[in-house]
């Protein structure tokens, strides 16, 4: 059983002995984690390590075989309607069907309405959080024309309406290209500093620097802390495996 | 050409309930539901019938209190883990052979006072002040509750896990979306008929969502193509003498390609 407590802020995640499998085959076995905001942790690790399902556990669209979730103080384990007052989630790109008429300003303007915010504070709330990710010029447009870059600004944007003190971020920077990625970086390093960010990505480079905590993550937790302490070779072969890897050639990013 | 106000409300009406419907089940991917609702409605109906002959009462009513449950057991099953194709099958297996089994008891075994065939190819020509209070009825519920809870569809439809931590319980909207479905289906199968049931519940979102800019557009639009080819489907019907379901049907048939044709 792992624990591991980092204090830094007023928001919190808090995870006790959480257990859960698919058929037999565990992602996280007794873990333990606390995590305190507000600031941007980086859950590294590669595909299939179960980072997104560890978040949905987080967010209570799955429930735990064993094991609590606590956000800032409150159980919500299984409970995805009470873990939404508390955060937000930018799903992966892929899981957002894109063949329906629906313009990205809707987008965020029908989450609104079903956390029951009235106009003419949604009006303000869209407004404000395209600006906020500079998607006002792509927001009238439909979602299944826009680019990975565009959608995932608009997903954000989603995400930041709602005014949650926590937003989990699932490979932000999948399927955007180079340039989108700095700028959506850019955006997230802003949100770190009002906001407990959690984003998973199996490609660091991007949040290592901007981050105060990094959580290695493969199939639990493989090591949590600053980005010097927990980015060392020993730590991501943990995670990653043996052999040489791409991602140990980005450990100057560091120095 | 003589039109009575009765065709044109029941028509009308129930391109409205469908319609308003539509963008739902194609938001929500409900299209396996849409495709097995008029089998289980023809097995409601049939049983109504046979329920009403012998311990009285309205074969509507019966009709629709049957086949809420069998719609309820199918989102029931898939909630379980059932896949979508392998529940529906077994669902239309079920209604099938026993709407069929249904409607040859009650056909040799009763008298009939309503011909059967008329669910079966949908007659709005035959609809008295009855029919076309139930279609009023059923279609100003359906269209309110339609209206009232469609950002929430779409949004479940686009992103289920999010839309739940948005305060959305989306496993209840499927029930929701279900009986409301069921609801239509069931009373409005006389005069849409069970063969273009599913079509009318189908193409109006279809053709929509080809041309739409947006959300609101998408369900708008559903409800005007649908009216317009209600409404051009009654007229041809009248005036050329062909079944209206059908004429119904090839007119919404024919803005599809239209609005493929478009691009």
């Amino acid at each position: 059983m792992l624990t591991h407590v980092v204090h830094s802020g007023e928001v919190s995640i808090k995870v006790m002995d959480l257990t859960f499998a698919y058929n037999g085959d565990y992602i996280v076995a007794g873990e333990n984690l606390e995590l305190k905001g507000p600031g941007l942790v980086t859950l590294l690790g590669p595909n299939g390590a179960g980072k997104t399902t560890f978040f949905k556990l987080l967010l209570g669209v799955l429930k735990p075989m064993r094991g609590r979730v606590y956000l800032n103080g409150e159980d919500v384990t299984g409970n995805p309607l009470k873990a939404g007052v508390h955060a937000s989630l930018v799903p992966q790109l892929a899981s957002v069907r894109r063949d329906l008429p629906v313009t990205g300003y809707e987008l965020i303007e029908m989450a609104l309405r079903s956390r029951g915010v009235r106009n003419p504070e949604r009006r303000e709330r869209v407004k404000s959080a395209l600006s906020l990710v500079g998607a006002a010029d792509s927001a009238g447009r439909k979602i299944s024309s826009m680019s990975g870059g565009q959608l995932q600004r608009i997903l954000i944007a989603r995400a930041i309406a709602a005014e949650t003190p926590i937003l989990v971020m699932d490979e932000p920077f999948s399927g955007v290209d180079p340039r989108g990625r700095e700028a959506i970086a850019k955006v997230i390093e802003e949100l770190g500093a009002n906001k407990l960010v959690i984003v998973s990505t199996h490609d660091p480079i991007l949040t290592l620097n901007k981050s105060k905590l990094v959580v290695v993550f493969n199939r639990g937790v493989k090591g949590v802390g600053t980005p010097d302490e927990v980015y060392r070779l020993d730590l991501l072969r943990a995670a990653y495996g043996p052999g040489v890897l791409s991602i140990e050639k980005c450990l100057h990013v560091l120095s | 050409m003589y039109v009575d106000p009765r065709w044109v409300i029941v028509v009308v009406g129930s391109a409205a309930t469908f319609s308003s419907l539509s963008p739902l089940v194609h938001a929500r991917r409900f299209n396996f539901f849409a495709a097995s609702l008029p089998h289980s409605a023809l097995f409601s109906v049939a049983l109504g019938y046979l329920l009403s002959a012998t311990l009285g009462g309205h074969p509507t009513a019966w009709a629709v209190v049957l086949s809420i449950p069998l719609s309820c057991l199918l989102v029931f099953f898939i909630h379980r883990g059932a896949s979508e194709d392998n529940a529906t099958s077994a669902f239309v297996a079920f209604t099938v052979s026993g709407s069929v089994a249904t409607v040859y008891y009650v056909l040799t075994k009763f008298p009939v006072r309503v011909n059967l065939w008329s669910y079966i190819l949908g007659d709005p020509l035959l609809a008295g002040w009855e029919d076309v209070w139930t279609v009023v009825a059923v279609g100003a519920a359906m269209v309110t509750v339609s209206a009232f809870t469609y950002y929430k569809h779409v949004l479940i439809g686009l992103d289920r896990e999010f839309s739940t931590l948005s305060g959305i319980r989306a496993s209840l909207h499927d029930y929701v979306l279900a009986i409301l479905l069921t609801l239509s289906s069931v009373s409005l199968l006389r005069v849409v008929g069970f063969a273009i049931e599913h079509i009318v519940i189908l193409l109006p979102a279809a053709v929509a969502a080809r041309v739409a800019r947006g959300a609101r557009e998408f369900y708008i639009l559903s409800i005007l193509s649908a009216l317009a080819a209600s409404s051009a489907g009654l007229l041809l019907s009248v005036q050329l003498n062909v079944a209206p379901a059908a004429a119904f049907g090839f007119a919404l048939l024919a803005l599809y390609i239209a609005s493929l044709l478009r691009g």
